[in-house]
């Protein structure tokens, strides 16, 4: 065991602050423009656009200390804006399971940021209970294509998305997680009505897709006929681990003391007053564990491969952080906390309360945290449940 | 000790009940919100007639007579229904410091139309600095002449943009932080030198971020005595703490309620949601925050309305166990409606806003912690 990083991922380290201090986004400047620049630049480095993507698809084939060393530099850099649905969750699903033609023509849409993607899996009959899922999909006479009808809903950006990806059922065997289907088709088209759902305090990112009669070739199909929970599956880890979020608390933390130490109390502030201090101490601590675990989590995958039921931990711990960071914003704010949005208070404290907000989803999306538990009492603890 | 109410008391919680069933669905409270003035008139005047403007003030000034357990039981139910009239703002806070610090004349002049409704009061009292302390005050009342000069800003004041007078904190004597030196004024709404940045609130209420440039009033302005104001103003600030306290345990109670039949409804995994043990337990744990919140809202509340010495202190754990229990309930009752408990259209969500809100006004739980253990 060492704690230090050896002189190759200093080097890294180097390398990418170099990278990310050189091709950040100069205010004023053309922000579009300069997203298509960003990729080109870290494609050039050598798959950085793709960091997670394995070697053979063109990513940088990182170690976990290099993964590490990216998420920790990035995560006090601005990113280009990007959505997880192509590269994070259904690219991992494309290249353990598509076929080559399959490859070809969906990843290089996705690696250039071309195509939007969304993802449907919930229904309003099937959330935790995802394998319920009744979106129908029947094979043509000729076995040339679906159609599919059925109603998804939660589906993030789907008002933006060029094309879902899409468990259908297109088999009742008794055994739920039979007779899943894997599709992919296009959002804009004859058949799909999305509809707006607006969250806690307004937003508007999740939706309802009515889908009717819609037409989905063969080609479109991953893998088998009925085989797609296995795939989803797989799936589901990576969104899992990456909604941790672990890097973006640890700087969120950090701006979260910067405020509360902006805020005065006579002659001290807001981080001096121990309730306050304590809430933000057990925070810190909380976070370095899981620092760790993750650490731990990533070397283990490295030597065995899949990714283990530490991810479950990940999301559990890592989501509720998030919360408790949001939520440490808002007091901060203190009596402005009503104010959501508007030109008063502090400047930090305006977001506060749509953050919060929206922190509430993240113990309920990715699967809920009670959901996780038992993923993890069953699989980690190895508990088998007398009662079902 | 008793816990019944009296005849009278029972009418009025009847009557509010009823008033809260029939007009307060989420549908029409959405209707209310989203228009202007961001309340319904209609209900305003309807309140007045039920009496209920008239709760808490002295028969002599033409009121009921009644104390914090009335406006307890109107709040509790205000609180089922997520009522936004300015009741609060105009009769508990502004008519309160009228009421312990108006002369008579002013009294005469104004009680007449704050229990009528044509008379709404807004209470300026919060500044940036300051957060949750009261006595921390900047804005700053010169004697001039036979009257005052009053400069400064103040905070989230509710219902300023519909009130017809403001009472505003001001200091007139003293350091920052002192008790002393500080003088309520009631100031014409409409006064030459009030600037005003109105804007809605995350739960559906409605403030003001109101500025003081060079406000001149009369000695007449005055509530209580010059310098002496801090008393009034706790007072009324612990009426606020009650009466918003009592608007928590009622969302608290529809929150958990909901949950609860929420849960028998949904099915997953082939069971109703209520099957599941941890949910069971969750909602088990919810209910005794709700009942615990209670208890203390009914001590506070009595020790309050009987003078007792040990009011302030169960006011303070009031306000600290309604921010804690209040948001621990808040945010389980959307974590166990999973998807739809982060919609604006159940109405759970809405009720998690307001006792979010409710948390950082008059102190929140930690500062109410504070100073109890103090
Ligand atoms: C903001 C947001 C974005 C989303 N984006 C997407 C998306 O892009 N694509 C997509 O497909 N879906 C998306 N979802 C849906 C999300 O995956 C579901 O909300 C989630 O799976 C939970 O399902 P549900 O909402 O139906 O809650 P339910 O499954 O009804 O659960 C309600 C509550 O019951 C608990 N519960 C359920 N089963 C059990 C059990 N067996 N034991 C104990 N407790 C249990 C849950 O933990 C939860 O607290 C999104 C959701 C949100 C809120």
């Amino acid at each position: 065991m060492d704690i230090d990083l050896s002189p190759d991922d200093l080097k890294f380290r180097a390398e990418v602050r170099e990278f990310l201090s050189s091709s950040a986004y100069k205010p004023g400047a053309d922000y579009g423009k300069w997203r298509d620049e960003w990729f080109a630049k870290a494609k050039a480095k050598g798959g950085w656009d793709v960091p997670k993507w394995p070697k053979e698809f063109g990513g940088p084939g990182w170690t976990p200390t290099q993964h590490y060393i990216w998420e920790q530099e990035t995560a006090q850099a601005t990113l280009p804006w990007d959505m997880p649905f192509g590269i994070g969750m259904l690219a991992p699903i494309l290249m353990g399971y598509g076929s080559k033609e399959q490859q070809e023509r969906f990843l290089p849409d996705i690696r250039a940021r071309k195509v939007n993607w969304c993802q449907g899996y919930s229904e309003p009959g099937a959330g935790s209970d995802l394998a319920s899922l009744k979106t129908k999909a029947v094979l043509s006479e000729d076995g040339k294509y679906y159609t599919v009808n059925g109603t998804k809903i939660w589906t993030t950006a789907a008002h933006m998305a060029d094309w879902i990806f899409c468990l259908t059922r297109t088999q009742d065997t008794g055994v739920r997680q039979e007779g899943i289907t894997f599709l992919l088709f296009p959002m804009k088209q004859p058949g799909i009505e999305v509809k707006p759902i607006i969250t806690l305090g307004g937003a508007h990112s999740v939706n309802t897709v009515y889908i009717t009669d819609v037409k989905v070739p063969v080609e479109n199909r991953i893998g088998e006929e009925g085989k797609g929970w296995t795939y989803a599956k797989g799936l589901l880890q990576h969104e899992r681990t990456g909604l941790a979020g672990i890097s973006r608390s640890l700087v969120a933390l950090e701006k979260l003391k910067e405020h509360a130490a902006s805020v005065k109390r006579g002659n001290a502030t807001l981080m001096d007053e121990p309730a306050f201090r304590a809430k933000v101490a057990a925070l810190e601590v909380d976070l370095m564990a899981l620092e760790f675990t993750e650490l731990r989590s990533l070397a283990a995958a490295a030597k065995g491969g899949a990714l283990g039921p530490e991810s479950s931990i990940m999301k559990l711990k890592g989501t509720e952080i998030q919360q408790r960071i949001a939520k440490l914003t808002v007091e901060a704010g203190g009596i402005y906390a009503a104010g959501w949005g508007m030109p008063i208070g502090a400047k930090f404290a305006r977001g506060g309360m749509a953050s919060y907000l929206a922190s509430r989803a993240y113990t309920i999306y990715g699967g809920a945290s009670e959901v996780q538990k038992d993923v993890i009492a069953k699989n980690v603890l190895g508990i088998r449940s007398s009662q079902k | 000790m008793n816990f019944n109410y009296t005849d009278e008391q029972q009418l009025l919680s009847d009557s509010v009940e009823r008033f809260v069933a029939e007009n307060y669905d989420l549908e029409a409270r959405k209707k209310i919100v989203d228009g202007e003035p961001g309340f319904s008139r209609e209900h305003w005047r309807s309140m007045a007639e039920l009496g209920w403007l008239a709760l808490p003030f002295a028969e002599a000034d033409g009121g009921f007579g009644g104390t914090q357990v009335e406006t307890m039981i109107l709040m509790e139910s205000f609180g089922k229904g997520l009522v936004v009239e300015p009741y609060v703002a105009s009769i508990v806070l502004g008519g309160g410091a009228l009421r312990r610090g108006g002369s008579k004349a002013l009294k005469e002049k104004l009680m007449p139309g704050v229990i009528d409704g044509s008379v709404q009061l807004a209470f300026a009292y919060a500044e940036e600095q300051a957060r949750f302390d009261l006595e921390d005050v900047v804005t700053a009342a010169k004697a001039d002449g036979d009257g005052f000069v009053i400069n400064g800003a103040k905070s989230v004041v509710q219902n300023a943009a519909t009130a017809t007078h403001i009472v505003v904190s001001a200091r007139t004597s003293g350091g920052q932080v002192d008790t002393n030196g500080i003088t309520l004024f009631l100031v014409d709404a409409k006064a030459d030198g009030i600037e005003r940045y109105d804007y809605p609130t995350v739960d559906g209420l409605r403030a003001s971020e109101v500025k003081f440039k060079n406000v001149r009033v009369g000695k007449d302005a005055v509530l209580g005595d010059v310098g002496k104001g801090f008393e009034i103003l706790n007072a009324v600030a612990n009426d606020g703490i009650l009466a918003l306290s009592a608007e928590a345990v009622g969302a608290m109670e529809v929150l958990y309620k909901d949950t609860v039949a929420y849960t028998q409804e949904r099915q997953q995994f082939g069971h109703p949601l209520s099957d599941f043990q941890v949910l069971q337990h969750r909602m088990v744990e919810m209910f005794m925050e709700y009942e615990q919140c209670k208890s203390l809202l009914y001590r506070a509340t009595m020790e309050t309305a009987n003078d007792s010495p040990t009011a302030q202190r169960t006011i303070h754990a009031l306000k600290h166990l309604v921010g804690r229990a209040g948001i621990f309930v808040a945010e389980n009752a959307v974590q166990l409606h999973g998807g739809m408990g982060m919609t604006e259209e159940l109405r759970i969500g809405h009720y998690f806003k307001r006792i979010v809100v409710i948390d950082s006004v008059f102190g929140n739980t930690d500062h109410h912690l504070k100073k109890f253990a103090a």
